[in-house]
């Protein structure tokens, strides 16, 4: 068997706009080479405008977006206000810290805007809670070669909401139709100071 | 990479001894890294390669050309009208362009007139497979202009499968490369605003693109490949061949 | 308007009238495959403790708590010293919102929510058929015969005798086991 980060395949990225953020994902869930389903969304929400996108290990998908759903109501409940993203990178670093020795096969991706600076803010980790921040985009997943590939050509600076959405899809709809354990549809959340738009892409479906 | 490789390939001189007695291993091939990436037009075909040569971590050259013209004159390649991007295995790669140069200057001696791209793309492909179990270990692209006058481009595995393409990438930086290509040149994923209404969209049809978008778009793919991968950089090699002829141009990448 | 239904289909039988589902409680129905000794014990573990929850709370468990809670146990079980190896489906109806579920758990816990799935080599064999033939609208008569034409592929293309099915059907009056034809005679292509 390969390497636990490829088993079930999938794709994420995120980039970062003019005063938005778009975070996007493919929706196949495989074993290997089968497509067990065609609907299953790798990003998860966390407060009304920040995102935490997983791919890597099905199993630990769900058991960490659980982990920081549990984790992010604590905090909520204690602090009576919503997470900023910087505060939920901090979370998601230490809490995969902590299985240093026994890691989530998982590589997270953070979108979201600080809703007291009203800064566009995107991070990315490794399993181990390495942050990687990142000023214009971040890739994970399968297709991880491929979104550098395209997110770094196609990308440019201060795009807006409804430019930064086409830029988003087009390279991760490009990059999955190269990864055989990626694609299905795909999903893409375009994040504004108030507003958040949810688009389903059909794309390939093979 | 370098152990996968050697796993995979499993290829050794040395015969199996008994355990215990320290083994020395022959390993015949070594990945050199580097990239390269053809596109054709209407009248035209480009073929480009970085000039990085790798080994491991290491940096042996900032200056070694992948792509070659093919049948021209010994020294400076003149009158040739086909051009060889190899990328993989450097020493496979010289080997194989030398082969296929005496084959195409030898074509031209033995019937007096110059060898088609298709008919050297068919002997380019007998000679790879001819070596089907200690393969050149290499990814080549052949191009040149087609009878019609058309650009033409070939891709081909280590063994000889080869397709003519519209484009193409190959080496290190391949599946970076390859999506942008399929975006950008085939217009993948693209289509029609207001062409239809939600999935009746119209998907936008691939035509040639001009030499100067075409241009373009070869160096973005580097600048690009350049920044997210360690094995690529330095120059890039760009050769134009027109039917005016066979334009070589080098561009400085970033040299980190 | 009268509420969909879900069906179930039981994986195949090893020993002849093995019956390889749990009922988990009056809606939610679970059928196992996997390592020999651990699927029986999981699954009346899991049956065990969402009865217990029932009995405590008088209420009974939507199918998707009770998805979450075994995928969770599983998971638990994942990163211990003997993890279980079970691959599960569970199926059920929403009490309250009367509508039918379907999720997809493999021995590592992954949990999918699908509209039709299958375990084993039946994956390799159905998937396709489903594929083609399955629509969300789709009623118990339909969903019967595309689990006749998906055994019947099994007993075609398989070349073990998997001595037939055992096919229970959940609807919201719960869980009932249903007459189905095995001894139909399926001549390989």
């Amino acid at each position: 068997m390969g390497s636990p980060f490829d088993i079930n395949g999938g794709a994420c990225v995120a980039m970062v706009g003019k005063d938005c953020v778009a975070i996007a994902c493919d929706l196949r869930l495989g074993m290997q080479a089968l497509t067990i389903s065609n609907n299953f969304p790798k990003i998860f929400n966390f407060a009304p405008s920040t995102y935490l996108g997983l791919t890597g290990l099905a199993t630990d998908v769900n058991t960490v977006s659980d982990l920081f759903r549990y984790k992010v109501n604590m905090y909520r409940l204690r602090e009576e206000r919503h997470i900023s993203p910087q505060t939920l990178a901090n979370l998601v670093s230490s809490s995969l810290y902590e299985k240093r020795f026994g890691p989530f096969f998982v590589s997270p991706v953070l979108a979201g805007i600080n809703q007291t600076t009203g800064k566009p803010f995107i991070c990315g980790f490794d399993s181990i809670g390495c942050i990687d921040f990142a000023k214009d985009f971040i890739v994970s997943g399968t297709a991880s070669d491929q979104l550098f590939g395209t997110c770094e050509g196609l990308w440019e600076p201060d795009l807006g909401a409804e430019d930064l959405f086409e830029t988003i899809s087009q390279a991760l709809l490009s990059a999955v139709d190269r990864d055989a354990l990626s694609g299905w549809g795909a999903q893409v959340y375009i994040i504004e100071k108030d507003k958040v738009t949810q688009r389903l892409l059909k794309g390939r479906q093979d | 990479m370098d152990h996968q490789a050697r796993e995979t390939v499993g290829y050794s001189f040395s015969e199996s001894t008994a355990s215990g007695v320290k083994q020395h291993g022959f390993y015949p091939y070594t990945d050199n890294g580097g990239s390269t990436l053809g596109i054709t037009g209407s009248d035209f075909a480009i073929l480009a390669g970085d000039t990085r040569s790798t080994s491991g971590y290491n940096i042996n050259s900032r200056m070694v050309p992948k792509v070659f013209k093919i049948g021209g004159d010994d020294e400076t390649g003149e009158g040739a009208n086909i051009v060889l991007s190899v990328v993989g295995f450097a020493a496979d790669g010289t080997a194989l362009k030398e082969r296929l140069d005496t084959v195409v200057r030898m074509y031209k001696y033995q019937h007096g007139k110059p060898m088609t791209v298709s008919a050297c793309a068919q002997r380019l492909s007998t000679i790879l497979y001819q070596k089907r179990f200690f393969p050149y270990y290499v990814h080549a692209i052949l191009a040149g202009l087609d009878e019609e006058g058309k650009g033409a481009l070939y891709s081909y595995d280590p063994v000889g499968s080869y397709e003519r393409e519209q484009c193409r990438a190959a080496g290190a930086a391949a599946s970076l490369i390859m999506p942008f290509l399929d975006n950008q040149v085939n217009f993948k994923n693209q289509y029609i605003p207001g062409s239809g209404e939600g999935h009746a969209l119209a998907a936008k049809k691939a035509e040639p693109l001009p030499l100067e978008t075409v241009k373009g778009l070869v160096r973005d793919a580097f600048t690009s490949a350049v920044e997210r991968h360690i094995e690529v950089g330095d120059n890039l090699q760009m050769v134009i061949i027109t039917k005016d002829g066979i334009q070589e141009v080098y561009h400085p990448l970033k040299k980190d | 308007m009268a509420a969909s239904k879900a069906i179930m289909r039981g994986p195949t039988i090893i020993k002849a009238e093995d019956d390889k589902t749990r009922q988990l409680n009056k809606n939610t129905l679970m059928a196992f495959s996997g390592e020999a000794g651990d699927t029986v014990q999981f699954a009346e573990f899991v049956q065990a403790n969402v009865q217990l929850y029932s009995m405590r709370n008088d209420t009974e468990l939507n199918p998707a708590a009770v998805a979450n809670f075994v995928r969770g146990e599983l998971a638990r079980s994942l990163r211990s010293r003997s993890p279980y190896t079970v691959n599960l489906l569970l199926g059920g109806i929403d009490p309250t919102t009367q509508t039918p579920h379907l999720y997809w758990i493999d021995y590592l816990a992954s949990l999918a929510s699908v509209p039709y799935a299958a375990h084993g080599y039946a994956q390799y064999y159905c998937l396709s058929l489903l594929d083609k033939h399955h629509n969300p609208n789709i009623d118990l008569e339909q969903g019967m015969k595309l689990l006749g034409m998906c055994t019947d592929e099994l007993k075609r293309r398989l070349p073990i005798d998997y001595k037939g099915v055992l096919v229970k059907i959940i609807t919201k009056d719960g869980v009932k086991e249903v007459d189905f034809d095995n001894d139909k005679i399926v001549r390989s292509a």
